[in-house]
């Protein structure tokens, strides 16, 4: 018996779409939903800051998605670790916290060697954290071997002024 | 009893106990209760009966109808966000009419380019062969134009009802576009039905201008339409909070030149890839030779399209990528090592099939050639070197693996294979196995044929030259990627785009000063090719749709939560980056409906060539309850 052309047609559409369906099914299946916002109270510790700071750079501020921490070899993006005390030796006379703030207020003011120039500036959207937030940020940076001593009342070259709305 | 008096005593019978109910019915609804002070008072009354005495549950109910009206009438007009569409999450309604639009549209755009350049050939080459096969792609079209408003319609009415406020947004930035595109629309509705049914009409160069004027038009709709959407992806001309700045800016965004010819390149590949698979199913429904010689060779062209603008459009798709890089890191990350990177896997499972079925496609056709033999033995190592490049582009940096397997690998990055799921790793194997193909095409071409040029020798080998040197050049610089640093790694990718591209277009001119007036060794048989091959055609376009499908999710997904990425966030309920599977779901549902879609196009553009309708004999009575009823 032959077998129309049209059923085989139909039969192929059919079961190429479900071959792709199913490649589809066998990558992760990972659903990614809107950032958290994050509460950060004002007596909240320097500790404190560090584990918020860890979450924002996890998530809301995408850090993570193109630093690493602790890899080397063919790099596309700096790594991280030991950012806290490298931050302090970077630019003569800029202390670290002043450092990390311009990192990432200005990102293409301080472009490590071998790396191109792209991240954007973090206090603007999309990502738009805001100036407690980023001291977090600061705060979880320094603590990649360093020590942290930043506070929310912490000021820095990039700190709104005194009196201004937050 | 007969059957015919059984059946008037059934209807009786069902309208009596119908009457019936609806008589228990009303009496039920008449017998509320109502006071018997009520009752009297309203006996008192000139022309009071007993239904207009009102009952206490009457009067809540009248009560409760004239504060709902108070209320109203009070109610100040509010702007709704969002509204859900009924059954589906209105994310996917709005998805899947934006794809179908966006398919119809691809292959409106695309028949003409390339109906236009068949018709010039004919022009040129004054046979009348390729005049006809033009006019055969342009009808597919007519059918395919409607299809592409109605579901331009439909997508613009959804989001007005669905994204109001979204939409409201979009029309304040781009209001100065709609006039000039719906002129436009107009215009292209006034070449393409001119160029349509003036076919043969006008002057051979009138009616080639008329097909210029089509395309210049469509691709300018196209263009506009592009500035909308690139718009939402890489936002320009507007202040941090959405204010308009200059709506000019807006329109030519950062990602907007690298779409337009993104677009242009996959319109020419995919329409070619439908059209081929419109002649494949006439071919398998063919019941001559000459009609199976016809859209065999009607298949091939569609087929030859396609491959020639799919060769250039991985690099056209690296230039997009590189300029969403260089738009935003973070998005661009997020497209090739965040959320939406296992879907480049999934990616290249459809290019490796389409570069397999191409190459498959062109093998077969070899067959249909006399003296075909001796390039037919070079096909094994062709399929080894696309075999090895499909594997290389389909290999994962990390797998999913379970935890003895990540002990065992030391991490969830395999120690050897890992270094395969670099980018260094997948152009090379993508550069590689775009110049396979090429060689493929190179070699059907000149089946059958023997140059005669006195230089014939020497062209064989430069072109052997250029192609063992481009090969080399991307492995070498594939290897090397891997041991410098990141600036210098992205650089590298442009030689070896280069390497291939100066490759493919020197083989070619060698190969057309080398083949004129070629002496044929064996003859063309049109037709004489396994039914295999159409198929091949029909999976072919079944895979490029569904790769446009994937591709349109992943420009449009990248922006995750924002509707207008950075400035219009997306606090909808559906504002989750869905699953790649569930993706790939709604891609395959909307691939199904638009081959549903496509073959009414096909059965519609087939109707031209079936015989007029005329009763059938002893049908007399057919033809005269026509002739009554008309």
């Amino acid at each position: 018996m032959k077998i129309p052309a049209g059923l085989n047609i139909t039969v192929l559409v059919v079961a190429s779409c479900a071959f792709y369906t199913y490649v589809g099914q066998l990558v992760p299946q990972k659903e990614v939903l809107p950032p958290a916002e994050v509460k950060i109270s004002k007596d909240i510790t320097t500790d404190e800051m560090v584990k918020i700071g860890h979450e924002i750079a996890q998530g809301k501020g995408l850090c993570l998605t193109c630093h690493t921490i602790g890899k080397s070899g063919t790099l596309r993006f700096p790594d991280l670790s030991g950012i806290g005390s490298r931050a302090a030796t970077r630019v003569p006379g800029q202390d670290a916290i002043d450092y990390l703030a311009h990192s990432l207020y200005e990102p293409d003011s301080y472009i490590v060697p071998g790396f191109n120039p792209g991240m954007p500036k973090i206090a603007r959207p999309p990502i738009g954290l805001n100036d407690q937030e980023i001291l977090c940020v600061i705060a979880w940076l320094q603590s990649l071997g360093g020590e942290p001593n930043v506070t929310l009342q912490t000021r820095h070259m990039h700190s709104p002024a005194e009196g201004a709305t937050p | 009893m007969s059957r015919r008096t059984q059946i008037l005593l059934a209807v009786v019978a069902i309208g009596a106990f119908a009457a019936v109910a609806l008589k228990v019915g009303l009496v039920i609804l008449n017998s509320e209760y109502r006071s018997p002070v009520r009752t009297q008072a309203a006996a008192g009354a000139p022309g009071a009966t007993e239904t207009d005495i009102e009952t206490p549950r009457d009067l809540a109910l009248k009560t409760l109808a004239e504060d709902r009206e108070a209320r109203d009438k009070a109610r100040p007009y509010q702007e709704v966000e969002y509204r859900q569409a009924p059954v589906f999450p209105s994310r996917v309604v709005v998805w899947v009419l934006a794809q179908l639009h966006l398919l119809f549209a691809a292959f409106v755009l695309a028949v003409p380019m390339f109906a236009f350049i068949i018709e010039a050939v004919g022009y040129v080459t004054k046979d009348p062969k390729y005049d006809k096969l033009a006019h055969e792609f342009t009808k597919l079209m007519s059918v395919a134009f409607s299809m592409t408003a109605t579901f331009g319609a439909f997508l613009t009415f959804a989001l007005i009802a669905l994204y109001p406020k979204f939409t409201t947004y979009l029309m304040h930035v781009f209001s100065p576009t709609f006039l000039p595109y719906v002129l436009l629309f107009f215009f292209e509705a006034g070449f393409f039905y001119t160029y349509y049914y003036g076919w043969g009409k006008f002057h051979p160069i009138v009616h080639l201008s008329l097909g210029v004027g089509l395309n210049v038009v469509g691709t300018l709709i196209m263009f506009i339409a592009n500035g909308w959407l690139t718009f939402m992806m890489s936002p320009a001309g507007v202040s941090d909070s959405g204010a308009v700045i200059n709506a000019w800016e807006a329109l030519m965004n950062y990602t907007w030149m690298p779409i337009n010819i993104h677009r242009v390149i996959a319109n020419v590949a995919y329409g070619g890839s439908v059209a081929a698979a419109y002649a494949a199913w006439k071919f398998l429904g063919a019941k001559s030779d000459e009609e199976r010689a016809h859209y065999d060779w009607m298949g091939y062209i569609g087929m030859f399209v396609a491959v020639s603008a799919f060769l250039p459009l991985p690099f056209a798709g690296y230039y997009l990528a590189r300029e969403i890089y260089a738009f935003n890191q973070a998005l661009g990350i997020m497209m090739m090592g965040g959320a939406f990177s296992w879907l480049f896997i999934i990616q290249a499972v459809l290019i490796g099939n389409l570069f397999l079925a191409a190459n498959l496609y062109l093998w077969l056709g070899m067959g249909r050639i006399e003296g075909a033999g001796q390039f037919q033995k070079m096909i094994k190592w062709l399929l080894i070197a696309i075999a090895v490049c499909f594997a290389v582009w389909a290999t994962p940096r990390s797998i999913i693996s379970t935890s003895s397997e990540v002990r065992g690998m030391g991490g969830s990055t395999h120690p050897v294979l890992g270094a395969l799921g670099f980018m260094a790793a997948k152009n090379t194997a993508v550069n590689i196995l775009i110049l396979t193909t090429y060689v493929s095409f190179l070699l059907y071409r000149r089946t059958g044929k023997r140059a005669t040029v006195s230089w014939a020798r020497a062209g064989n080998a430069a072109q052997f030259a250029l192609f063992g040197l481009s090969a080399a050049a991307v492995i070498f610089l594939g290897v090397i990627s891997y041991f410098v640093d990141a600036a210098t790694r992205i650089r590298l990718s442009v030689p070896q785009v280069l390497a291939v591209l100066v490759a493919m277009v020197g083989m070619t001119i060698i190969d057309i000063f080398m083949m004129r007036g070629a002496e044929r060794t064996g003859k063309m048989h049109w037709g004489r090719l396994p039914a295999l091959s159409q198929y091949v055609l029909v999976f072919i376009a079944i895979t490029f749709t569904w790769l446009m499908g994937l591709m349109g999710y992943v420009r449009s997904g990248l922006r995750q939560h924002w509707h207008v990425y950075g400035i219009v966030r997306d606090n909808s309920p559906d504002a989750f980056t869905p699953t790649l599977g569930y993706a790939t779901q709604i891609v395959s549902v909307t691939v199904l409906i638009f081959f549903v879609l496509i073959a009414f196009v096909f059965w519609v553009a087939g109707l031209a060539h079936k015989a007029d309708w005329a009763p059938r004999a002893g049908g007399e009575r057919d033809a005269g309850l026509m002739r009554a009823g008309s």
